[in-house]
């Protein structure tokens, strides 16, 4: 202990700048002993101790008052549950550790458990005191206080504002449409609806259908068409395409050539010739094909005349020709009962399915294939002329036979994007079933089509059905169904 | 679902230190609380940022709004800015973040990109031999924003056709632009030609220019 003191003051000195090399260890003992130093050597050991735990402590806190707390976002309505990690007092040297204020946003943090739970009731960004005292603080001492931050994301719902689109503008369309009639022994109902995307800003609704059935000749054609989101006319683009195609049937020679056409038909179910079936196709595809063209010519015809007309509603965005300005999908299905059973033609550009599913539901197919681009939203519409120079040109049509069919559906993409997802689902029997069972009343929200009902409860159940909810999917929805 | 990604790449070099980096904070938090309340971009945007300086530093990847928690972003006192370091490394990202659709799989829609810069790349090589690669991308929309006298217009030129110059890199300047940002991503869920790109909102102040 002596032999100690005698060293501290030792260093002590020499740190002072005295040397005591020369200093006796006699003097040294006798002036430790006459004042005491072994006793203030003790003082001044417990002062800086005292100082260095003052220091660790303040260490502790500027780490923690540093320290990023990253809670996950909290979300309107959704349960939260989230428990910090079993070791964070220790890991941060906390004595202690609370969050005030939570309640105020329907959250409650529970010290034992370190958890914080609850049902949101606000949302947006908040700040809350963190109060905590660090190992070393003694429990007479005020609590240390920091924010932090948490984010509550409003409820998605909540945010959907549904705006009337403007009737005095150019091209107006009205929000929704639905319709039922009658094809031949067939049934159709029809629903499109303005999408919520559309409702949120008050824009009009892009997708568009038709249809139509000739008493006389026993044919029926249905189009449905969707408006290229990009091109600010397509409302318009998707109605002319779906009118145009049936006008050109309504106007043109071109059921006379069906009706040729049928000859070949009649005469393939008599004699199961592969070379008449063959000519019929051909004459089938070649009607359609000229139907097409007619379109194609009919809405850049018309963009041409609106340009020179009111030039000022092209400036909204560059176009390399005017009919951009009008960009639409097109699916066309054509149909006629035959003695051989449904005699079926199809015609589509874009990205929307035409599906049939048979007489005793099962067996379902995909009539078409779907242009998608590699990057969600990229197709192709008919108002591009590229379109009639490619290969595959020639495979966007296709013609066949059913005995019969329960249903056959036309439908944009805000329907298929929802229901079916992707591409290969409309190729799965068992995707179109449930697509079935959800029109039936297999869905979230109980709504439910009856078939055999009378035309306005069907309707209305239809219209209510399209309503449906599906995260990120709130394009214009437009749905025919031929039963 | 479709997501649409869209990423930033933001300058911090040791210019931006004071004012302007403080802005460019406050001006991000702005343009991501706007975004929260805008119903199609709280389900289906998706955010990243990368920062680069000397070092490039993803500071959130790729990250879907619900979830996304803005860091706060910091530069160090002075050091090169390496511009083209930083698209080597975005690219890398896009390449494995954002999904191509096919059959199976659905499509993202096109990626976003937004470049922030106050000043010009320091790694002018590497920066050429990049661009044509970024270029490469089928992004609905590249933005490269220059802020301040220091910011070389030309060299952002060389990458897209769509630069806007900002006159100050102040806190009014950022907030409005970052604005226009979350605007311009509003648009960019709408279907479109497979080669289109999204129509740009017109710029909020005459302190924005579109170059």
């Amino acid at each position: 202990m002596e032999e100690k003191t005698i060293e501290n003051l030792i260093v002590l000195l020499s740190k002072k700048g005295i040397n005591t090399s020369k200093v006796s260890k006699d003097s040294i003992q006798s002036f430790i002993s006459e004042h005491n130093i072994a006793v203030e050597f003790d003082s001044i050991f417990k002062t800086q101790q005292n100082i260095m735990e003052k220091w660790q402590i303040n260490s502790r806190i500027i780490h923690f008052n540093n320290l990023g707390i990253q809670m996950p976002n909290g979300n309107y309505g959704v349960e939260y549950n989230y428990s910090f990690d079993d070791n964070f007092l220790e890991i941060n040297n906390l004595e202690s550790f609370n969050i005030l204020g939570l309640e105020k946003v329907g959250l409650k943090f529970n010290q034992t458990t370190m958890t914080i739970k609850g049902i949101p009731i606000d949302s947006g960004d908040f700040e809350f005191d963190i109060l905590f005292k660090v190992i070393g603080q003694n429990d007479s001492i005020k609590d240390n206080i920091r924010i932090m931050n948490f984010v509550v994301n409003p409820d998605p719902k909540s945010l959907w504002k549904n705006l009337p689109s403007d009737r005095e503008a150019v091209f107006w369309k009205e929000d929704d449409y639905s319709s039922f009639d009658k094809l031949g022994e067939k049934s159709i109902i029809t629903c499109s609806k303005r999408g919520r995307s559309h409702q949120n800003v008050g824009s009009f609704r892009d997708d568009h259908e038709a249809y139509k059935y000739y008493k006389k000749t026993g044919w029926s054609i249905v189009s449905v068409s969707d408006g290229a989101g990009s091109a600010p006319l397509s409302r318009e683009g998707s109605k002319m395409a779906c009118n145009s195609v049936i006008e050109y049937f309504d106007n043109h020679l071109s059921f006379r050539d069906l009706i040729g056409f049928e000859d070949e038909i009649e005469n393939f179910s008599e004699t199961k010739d592969e070379e008449r079936w063959n000519l019929a196709k051909t004459k089938a595809v070649k009607s359609i094909y000229k139907s097409i063209t007619f379109t194609h010519n009919r809405i850049h015809a018309k963009a041409e005349e609106i340009l020179k007309e009111t030039p000022l509603v092209f400036e909204q965005k560059k176009y390399k020709y005017p009919a951009e300005y009008f960009h639409s999908t097109l699916i066309v299905s054509i149909f006629k009962k035959f003695k051989i059973g449904y005699v079926i033609l199809t015609f589509s550009v874009g990205d929307c399915p035409i599906g049939i599913v048979n007489q005793d539901r099962s067996k379902a197919k995909l009539l078409n294939w779907l242009d998608v681009g590699e990057f969600g939203g990229g197709t192709r519409f008919v108002t591009q002329p590229e379109i009639f120079h490619s290969d595959r040109m020639g495979s966007r049509f296709s013609i066949q036979i059913e005995s019969d069919f329960s249903f056959l559906f036309l439908m944009t993409d805000g329907i298929y994007d929802a229901k079916f997802e992707v591409e290969a689902n409309l190729e799965k029997t068992d995707k179109w079933l449930e697509f079935i069972s959800d029109l039936e009343g297999a869905n979230e929200t109980g709504v439910k089509i009856d078939f055999e009902e009378n035309a306005e409860e069907s309707l209305k159940s239809l219209s209510n059905w399209m309503d449906f909810w599906s995260k990120g999917n709130h394009d214009d929805r437009t749905l025919s169904i031929i039963y | 679902m479709r997501r649409l990604p869209v990423y930033f790449l933001l300058d911090t070099s040791g210019s931006m230190k004071g004012e302007p980096i403080v802005a460019l904070n406050n001006a991000l938090s702005g343009m991501v609380n706007t975004l929260r309340s805008d119903p199609q971009a709280s389900e289906t945007l998706w955010l990243s940022i990368i920062t680069f300086d000397a070092v490039i530093k993803e500071l959130v990847p790729l990250t879907d709004l619900q979830s996304f928690q803005l860091p706060e972003i910091i530069c160090p006192e002075s050091g090169p800015t390496f511009t083209g370091k930083a698209l080597e490394f975005l690219l890398q990202k896009v390449k494995r973040d954002v999904k191509k659709g096919d059959s199976e799989q659905k499509g993202d829609w096109k990626p976003l990109l937004f470049l922030f810069t106050d000043g010009k790349p320091s790694d002018v090589q590497a920066y050429n031999r990049v661009i044509p690669m970024v270029k490469g991308i089928n992004w609905g929309a590249l933005v490269g924003c220059a802020a301040g006298h220091k910011a070389d217009d030309e060299r952002l030129k060389e990458l897209t056709d769509t630069v806007v110059h900002l006159q100050t890199a102040d806190s009014n300047t950022l907030k409005q632009f970052f604005l226009w940002v979350s605007d311009t991503i509003e648009q960019g869920n709408k279907s479109m030609g497979t080669k289109d790109q999204i129509t740009l909102p017109p710029p909020p102040s005459e302190d924005i220019i579109v170059v």
